[in-house]
């Protein structure tokens, strides 16, 4: 079917072969986005363009905004073109483990709630949820976690909600998370006789001396950045849209961090192989998108100094 | 991704420490007090509405109210569950979620049933089911942030999506409420007068043809108050009509150019 | 140079395999696999009618329940992930890589469920789980994709290999310590539970099986590369570098081929039936 459609792509003329080369000049370009979708998408690949008007290469426009929840501890709202994350922190406290009692807790949860998708439904949740949580093993050291040693320490929950999906949900998740865990203020706190930790107010803080004044930020010893590319035949599409992830399935998602180290390199199968020229251009296209996102992290963080 | 055990660890918010000693933010004979917030107690908080949140639904809306913080998706209309009954009117499907950081102690009420069926009661009144025969409209809501009066909100900025969506309806639903603390009544109460409340009183209604969808009362009310209260509520609805009729126009006259 | 591991394997070794066909009288296809104490096995069923909801029912659809051993615990060091999580995406793995080796437009509006039961987890458990799993679609005579050269079958199948292979630091205690050492990886392949615990980075790569083609040598080539060496699954775990993943595609591949003989060696003693 494959070879069939692109034995075509030099036919001028859209449509299936001869029978319907007429109607395809009638067509209207929605009517025909929405019957032949791969050869919408082919036809448009074959000029080196995206229906969007991207380059191939491009990821789309991303956005970021800090501190968009007031009730959690650290929050960040990232929109990658129309797919939207917000990620939140809430610290609580909790009783170390035996095992290392100078560690915290980093417990993070994707959610696709029904809003954001037509494919979601109260109750029933979504079949691909990116898992976002392994990318944070080893990023963050979790002896900044602790307050008291064998007492108490900070158990950090991060969620991610999904609030509008339009593909590449897992890159934009990551960014969510790790602009979230750039955001969060650790509040100071002590503790009481009881054993149980309080916070302590800034105007009083008579009684109980602060067990975390340095600790107020998490350090993230390395920064994870993603970027899904679709392969298709030759062509490499950096950071799909919905309608191109249900047209295209084979994806790639590749993380590297701020120290071009591979964090790691995901394909779950897909009808496409992916050799290692392909292997290395997704790399090479996720190291590009990196930098940029730096800059976009840096420019976000010193507007927020400035005000 | 951290943390050893197997089994979640039982976590608690640290409190402040001054919440014992914490005075009321009135005191039981007190008539005139200042609202945590500093506004007159017949003020509302300053109202923000935005369509189209959501690009992936039909119709979306998010609406603020201070630090209230509501996403609503309208989906469909589409084809009933197979299992379900002909009806030759439409279906509506409500569901209120708050998101686990909503709340001040996390995760609390993710999935909000109660919400859920009285946005349901609330806007099925104003809908015009018999324009989607056979098919059912999802309606369903994300608290972002819960900063009290939350049900109102969802409720408004619901019409506001469904509007957005296209969905035929007799007239926008604004929805205020109103909390008795003491001898006073607060107009669009903020979650910790809620928490102080002797009452609480909430009216959806359709401004422009006078008509009200949903009452609910909850508490200890005199006959005098709840006219009063339900007087507040219905002038501050009309108000509120005017913000997300606006809202939509500039969206339309957007979408012209 | 040439460090052995605590069961005494150089870092080249598998462990021993073991593959056998049809042990479930009831299933419609069923196998199961061990490398060394690692035990998985796989039942199929179907394909019957209908595809579930929100498949597409111009193909047909593949459904995986992933059972883990009971009393075992999956979860691994420093992880707070829940099993079921962890189970939800292993499910999710195993039926995209088996989504993209079976030719889905043979039977369309159908579905086919394989039920993956792990009998004894000693690392490297997904590659098990995928292997046996593959080998359960040839018992019950699922059409799989590319070809194997294997004739007795009415339609061209093809067992994909996986290989996996892991990547250690020679200094691996001292990683934690002195961040940002040099990387002076070297791979080992099929580490068991307990080497994988100590594993700095690791990977799952899934492969085409190697083909014994009667067709013209090059044919079968993209990209001037072989399919053999197209990647169809890849699922890696900790940083490493860009060459050391390289690094590790190599030896997955190289690899590969033995296991592919094994495959084909005991699948086709069976094949009449």
């Amino acid at each position: 079917m494959v070879s069939q459609l692109q034995a075509q792509d030099g036919v001028e003329g859209i449509g299936y072969p001869n029978s319907s080369g007429d109607l395809s000049s009638e067509m209207e370009v929605d009517a025909f986005r929405r019957l032949f979708p791969l050869r919408f998408f082919e036809r448009h690949l074959s000029e080196s363009i995206r229906p969007d008007g991207r380059p191939l290469g491009r990821a789309r426009d991303t956005t970021l905004a800090l501190g968009a929840v007031a009730s959690a501890n650290g929050s960040a709202l990232v929109k990658i073109g129309l797919t939207t994350m917000l990620a939140a922190i809430k610290m609580e406290v909790m009783t170390p483990l035996k095992e290392s009692p100078d560690e915290g807790c980093i417990a993070v949860e994707f959610h696709m709630p029904p809003i954001c998708s037509p494919l979601v439904r109260p109750g029933r949740p979504a079949e691909v949820a990116p898992v976002v949580s392994k990318q944070f093993s080893g990023m963050i050291d979790l002896k900044d976690l602790s307050l008291v040693s064998g007492k108490a320490a900070w158990m950090a929950y991060l969620d991610i909600y999904c609030l509008d999906a339009d593909g590449s949900l897992f890159d934009a998740a990551l960014l969510s998370a790790v602009a979230a865990f750039s955001h969060l203020q650790i509040p100071v706190v002590s503790m009481n006789d009881e054993g149980r930790v309080i916070v302590v107010s800034e105007e009083n803080d008579g009684g109980g001396d602060a067990v975390n004044k340095e600790k107020r930020k998490l350090r993230l010893c390395r920064t994870p950045i993603s970027l899904t590319c679709i392969l298709h035949k030759n062509y490499i599409l950096a950071d799909p849209t919905a309608e191109e992830e249900s047209i295209m399935e084979t994806l790639v998602t590749v993380v590297l961090d701020s120290s071009d180290q591979l964090v790691s390199l995901y394909k779950p199968g897909g009808p496409a192989l992916a050799h290692t020229s392909s292997v290395q251009d997704c790399i090479a296209l996720t190291r590009q998108r990196v930098k940029e996102v730096q800059t976009i992290f840096d420019e976000t963080i010193s507007g927020m100094e400035v005000d | 991704m951290a943390g050893k055990a197997g089994a979640t660890p039982t976590t608690y918010t640290p409190s402040p420490k001054t919440q014992r000693k914490k005075p009321p933010i009135f005191k039981n004979d007190d008539v005139d007090w200042v609202r945590p917030d500093g506004r007159g107690f017949h003020q509302c908080r300053p109202a923000f509405f935005r369509t189209g949140a959501v690009n992936a639904a039909a119709g979306s809306a998010y609406a603020e109210f201070g630090n209230t913080k509501v996403i609503v998706s309208v989906f469909g209309p589409r084809e009933s569950k197979k299992a379900m009954m002909y009806s030759d009117i439409g279906r509506l499907n409500c569901n209120v979620s708050y998101t686990t950081f909503a709340t001040p102690i996390r995760g609390q009420g993710s999935d909000n049933k109660e919400f859920s069926s009285m946005l349901h009661k609330a806007l099925e009144g104003a809908i015009m089911l018999e324009t989607f025969p056979k098919t059912t409209v999802d309606v369903f809501a994300l608290v972002l942030e819960s900063g009290g009066s939350d049900l109102p909100v969802v409720i408004s900025c619901a019409s506001v999506a469904l509007a957005d969506a296209g969905i035929m309806m007799y007239d926008l639903v604004a929805s205020v409420s109103v909390s008795c603390l003491g001898k006073n009544i607060v107009i669009d109460p903020v979650l910790e007068e809620e928490s102080y409340q002797d009452g609480s009183l909430m009216i959806t209604c359709m401004p422009s043809r006078y008509e009200v969808t949903q009452l609910t009362i909850t508490g200890e009310w005199s006959t005098p108050k709840i006219n009063e209260g339900m007087q507040l509520c219905l002038d501050a609805c009309s108000k509120l009509a005017n913000i997300m009729r606006s809202c939509l126009k500039e969206a339309a006259s957007a979408s012209d150019e | 140079m040439e460090i052995d591991r605590i069961d005494g394997r150089t870092r080249n070794q598998l462990r021993p395999l073991a593959c056998s066909r049809n042990v479930l009288n009831r299933a419609h296809g069923s196998a199961s696999w061990s490398q060394g104490d690692t035990k998985v096995l796989a039942a199929v069923y179907g394909p019957k009618a209908g595809t579930k909801k929100n498949e597409n029912p111009e193909k047909a659809c593949i459904e995986v329940i992933w059972k883990a051993k009971t009393g075992q615990s999956a979860i691994l060091k420093n992880f707070l992930m829940d099993l079921g999580k962890l189970e939800k995406e292993y499910e999710m793995i195993l039926k995209r890589t088996l989504q993209s080796i079976c030719i889905l437009t043979v039977n369309p509006n159908t579905t086919t469920t394989i039920i993956v039961q792990v009998v004894h987890d000693d690392g490297a458990l997904l590659p098990c789980a995928i292997n046996a799993a593959c080998a359960a679609f040839v018992d019950a005579g699922i059409p799989l994709k590319h070809l194997a050269g294997n004739k007795t079958y009415g339609c061209l199948q093809f067992i994909p290999l996986f290989k996996e292979c892991f990547l250690t630091n020679a200094l691996v205690c001292a990683v934690a310590i002195c961040c940002g050492l040099v990387e002076s990886g070297y791979v080992i392949l099929d580490p068991t539970k307990l080497e994988e615990q100590k594993m700095k980075a690791f990977t799952y790569l899934v492969f085409p099986n190697s083909v014994l083609s009667v067709l013209p040598e090059g044919s079968l080539q993209e990209e001037g590369e072989p399919v053999e060496h197209g990647i169809i699954t890849s699922v890696t775990q900790g940083a490493m570098g860009v060459d050391d993943y390289f690094h590790c595609l190599e030896r997955g591949r190289a690899t590969c081929e033995k296991m592919s003989a094994f495959l084909r060696r005991s699948l086709q003693p069976q094949t009449p039936k």
